[in-house]
């Protein structure tokens, strides 16, 4: 039996004072896609930059395939395989949309290949190639979702952590952000996703973890918990 | 009459881009790490030296010259970087970030200037032309030193609008200039990135001080002046934008150089800044800068 891909146990993590995730585990296996629903200002963000290394953990271990990468900086973490879609896509404004997926084969290796790559998340998207050339500030919500999840794609990953893909897009976008995601998971991937309700996951999600004041509250299948009228009545509003 | 709009331009187009190429590494910085670099005109210094002992000392060609003055301001860039601006990195949220790296460079700044003082002397070394010879256009003499001095400025100002448009670390100084997080998340290790920057920056200071120092002497004080001209440059194209410091540059030396021909010499300081103050009053954030951070 294989490590798990990620497994994070005893996390603590915040900003300067304020403790956000209190003693936190969360175990994700090769191929699974894991979906953290909570409530916003609950630690869903804060927990995925803590394992990215964006912010530097107070307490506990983060093993990305058995190796404790806890405290390394988000570059050297990334370099093993780690891919972050972070909130609000991160995209590179003033950079066209072909140079925002160049910076995704950033790593020697992947830069080799990322003409390659580049026609690969074309064909994927092709509405990502139609604004190749546009500044990234100019495109829609939508189309800025997809840049990064094709970003995402310009280079091999062990791991994809993508935090709340629905965030702020009309449905049709949603939609095709969704499709997307789906084709990752029969692809293999495996994926901690973030969403604030049970909306859009059903497709994807193997488990689904429910955070609350940084801790996970309620774990299990997504055809269990979707139906525990506790849970979803008390945080997640309607289905 | 002619013959002095002839000589304005001539001499616009040289100044400009000389100083247009510290102001330009300043920017770079400014844009990459938000800081604003008063290390700078020692670079020029360093650079005025250099090629005062390449050229005039050792004999040797400026090619080499030039080639002295990038690699060891390059260097002396990147220590700077690590010795005054990356201690504090990690606390750039915790502390007012620009105006404590303002005062640390400026230290190390200080710190070279004096060396150079204690080492070289107070002395105005002159470096003597090296490229014999110039054109003749109008009356105006137009030396072929100025003008390759000209041509290698804005070859170097091309060339890292190149490599900053399609290189691998290129784009990486842009996207760490744009989003910080997002850069790293992309695998780009800052702790290189930052001293690599600023020592490119250097690097280019230090080639216009080997021309500063043809034009005019090599002084443990000839850093003073590029690096005032610089942040006027700077502020006026506005923070962080590169093509806004290039227009600047040349806009500024068209200035001075107009209300020199049409006026008078004593006049065009008041005049050019009398310009700089209406344009900033109406535009806070310069020519091309953005009242918001996207950078570079």
């Amino acid at each position: 039996m294989s490590a798990p891909m990620l497994e994070v146990e005893g996390l603590r993590a915040g900003y300067l004072d304020t403790t956000v995730i209190r003693d936190l585990s969360l175990t994700v296996a090769a191929g699974e896609v894991a979906v953290l629903i909570g409530p916003n200002g609950h630690g869903k963000t804060t927990l995925l930059r803590a394992i990215s290394g964006l912010i530097t953990p107070d307490a506990g271990q983060v093993r990305l395939d058995g190796e404790d990468v806890a405290g390394r900086p988000a570059e050297r973490i990334s370099a093993l395989g780690l891919v972050h879609v972070p909130q609000g896509d991160g995209l590179f404004a003033e950079m066209t949309v072909e140079e925002n997926l160049m910076m995704g084969a950033f790593p020697a290796a992947s830069w080799r290949a990322r003409r390659r790559e580049l026609g690969r998340v074309y064909e994927q998207f092709p509405i990502v190639a139609d604004r190749a050339a546009q500044r990234a500030r100019t495109l829609s919500g939508g189309e800025r979702r997809l840049v990064a999840l094709g970003r995402a794609l310009m280079r091999p990953s062990r791991i994809m952590l993508i935090d709340e893909p629905s965030l702020g897009l009309a449905p049709v976008a949603i939609d095709a952000v969704y499709e997307a995601i789906a084709a990752l998971k029969h692809g293999g991937a495996t994926i901690v996703l973030v969403e604030e309700t049970f909306t859009h996951i059903e497709g994807v999600a193997d488990a689904v973890h429910v955070l609350e004041s940084g801790q996970i509250v309620a774990s299990g299948p997504f055809a269990e918990l979707s139906v525990d009228p506790a849970i979803v009545e008390t945080y997640l509003g309607s289905l | 009459m002619l013959t002095d709009l002839v000589s304005v331009v001539v001499n616009t187009i040289i100044l400009g881009s000389i100083y247009g190429l510290v102001a330009i590494g300043m920017t770079l910085i400014y844009g990459t790490l938000r800081i604003l670099d008063m290390s700078q005109g020692s670079m020029v210094m360093v650079g005025s030296f250099i090629g005062w002992g390449v050229l005039v000392v050792a004999g040797w060609n400026p090619i080499l010259a030039i080639l002295a003055a990038f690699i060891a301001t390059f260097g002396l860039g990147a220590l700077t970087q690590l010795v005054s601006v990356q201690p504090l990195m990690k606390r750039r949220n915790a502390i007012d970030f620009e105006m404590v790296t303002f005062i640390t460079t400026f230290a190390v700044a200080m710190v070279l200037t004096n060396l150079a003082l204690e080492l070289l002397g107070p002395f105005q070394r002159n470096v003597t032309p090296v490229i014999a010879g110039g054109l003749s256009i109008h009356t105006v003499d137009l030396p072929y030193q100025s003008v390759a001095m000209a041509v290698v400025s804005i070859a170097l100002m091309i060339g890292l609008g190149l490599f900053l448009a399609r290189s691998r670390w290129g784009m990486a100084i842009r996207a760490v200039a744009q989003d910080l997080d997002a850069a790293r998340l992309m695998g780009v290790p800052v702790g290189k990135l930052y001293p690599l920057t600023m020592g490119l920056a250097s690097a280019l200071a230090g080639v216009a001080g080997v021309f500063l120092g043809g034009l005019y002497f090599a002084s443990p004080t000839a850093g003073d002046l590029p690096l005032l001209e610089a942040l006027i440059v700077v502020i006026f194209g506005g923070l962080g934008s590169l093509p806004g410091t290039v227009y600047a540059a040349y806009a500024i030396g068209l200035i001075q150089a107009v209300a020199e021909a049409i006026v008078s010499v004593t006049w065009s300081l008041p005049i050019l800044y009398g310009v700089i103050l209406l344009v900033l009053i109406f535009r806070p954030y310069g020519l091309l800068g953005k009242p918001s951070e996207a950078r570079l």
